[in-house]
């Protein structure tokens, strides 16, 4: 009876302290905390060299040509930019501005009615045609791979706003999604082989 | 006043520790991801202000740059796919065996280039070229969010 009323002794837990601190320092150790960010982009698919091509016919008129050469300086058509072009001031940097305008400024004859919710609008059929010499930075390459996306983000900011009456970045996903169907992102990376050809 | 002397402080309660030392635990557990590679290639990522979160289930990871235990004056960029540095060849071999293992088309997968600013073009591009005979057609420049 008496051996009943006795009490199981209560388990020394002043070691969790220690157990937790090892198991928390194990995990501040072996873990990474940065979210992977980057700059998405769609490859063409690949084309046997050996077959017979046959070039996608692309108007010129919308072709815009932005050439990075291996000291840096940018062509853009036939005007030279430099690496302050591409600081941006005021939201916008100089290349981003000539970008938009040249997708904006296009002849109606350049612009492809797109249906968006059952509603047709003409949108540009601009495409920029980015190539860089290969011993170019990629620095710079990828600068002004921004600044043609803040373009074509600005642009689509535009007919955003026209169809739905907000900003891009206010749009649902499903609208968001329309939008990016209708301007694509159209960012030519020549090849390598382009840049012996003309 | 011989009374006063002996009083003594009273020891710290330290029993709420391990449920503080507990949280900071958890709350690492779930904020962070196992570091799944070593790097050998010294990658210092741009900078950009047009970027985007990317979900990790189907990144891939491709680094280029330069080898850590590079000698001085030693600057030939090299490539690195899982926890070795390879050539450009080898690209094609490592998109199909990482798609096989995760169950995944090579048109699912992101496959996010981690370059080197300093790195020139010209080699990014023949990855590139691989890439596309690999038929990973989704890829991404890996950047920094610019202050």
């Amino acid at each position: 009876m008496a051996r009943a009323k006795k009490k199981a002794g209560e388990i020394n837990s002043s070691s969790m302290a220690d157990i937790s601190f090892l198991l928390l320092i194990f995990f501040l150790v072996t873990t990474t905390m940065d979210v992977d960010t980057g700059m998405k982009r769609t490859l063409p698919p690949w084309i046997d060299p050996t077959e017979q091509q046959n070039d996608v016919d692309v108007n010129e008129r919308n072709v815009l040509k932005v050439n990075v050469s291996r000291n840096g300086s940018i062509m853009v058509g036939t005007e030279e930019y430099r690496a302050s072009d591409l600081k941006r001031s005021g939201g916008h940097s100089r290349l981003s501005r000539e970008v938009y305008h040249f997708l904006v400024d296009q002849d109606k004859s350049n612009k492809k009615a797109t249906e968006i919710e059952g509603a047709k609008y003409n949108v540009s059929e601009g495409l920029v045609s980015l190539k860089a010499d290969n011993e170019s930075k990629y620095k710079i390459y990828l600068q002004v791979q921004d600044e043609l996306t803040h373009a074509f983000n600005l642009y689509r900011d535009d007919i955003a706003r026209l169809v739905y009456g907000v900003g891009y970045d206010e749009l649902d996903d499903i609208q968001a999604a329309n939008i990016r169907k209708a301007v694509p992102m159209k960012i030519s990376e020549a090849e390598p082989n382009d840049q012996t050809k003309k | 006043m011989a009374k006063k002397g002996k009083r003594e402080v009273p020891a710290m309660s330290t029993s709420s520790l391990p449920d503080i030392v507990f949280m900071l635990l958890f709350f690492f557990m779930a904020a962070t991801t196992m570091r799944e590679v070593d790097p050998l290639v010294k990658v210092q990522m741009p900078q950009a202000n047009e970027i985007t979160e990317l979900d990790k289930k189907n990144l891939v990871n491709i680094w280029m740059g330069k080898p850590m235990n590079a000698a001085k004056g030693e600057d030939a960029l090299k490539i690195q796919l899982n926890d070795k540095t390879q050539e450009v060849e080898d690209i094609r071999n490592f998109i199909s065996a990482t798609t096989a293992t995760k169950g995944l088309g090579p048109k699912d997968i992101v496959v996010n280039l981690r370059v080197d600013k300093e790195a020139t073009v010209g080699k990014l591009t023949a990855v590139k070229q691989e890439l596309r005979k690999a038929d990973a057609l989704s890829i991404s420049y890996a950047a920094m969010q610019n202050e």
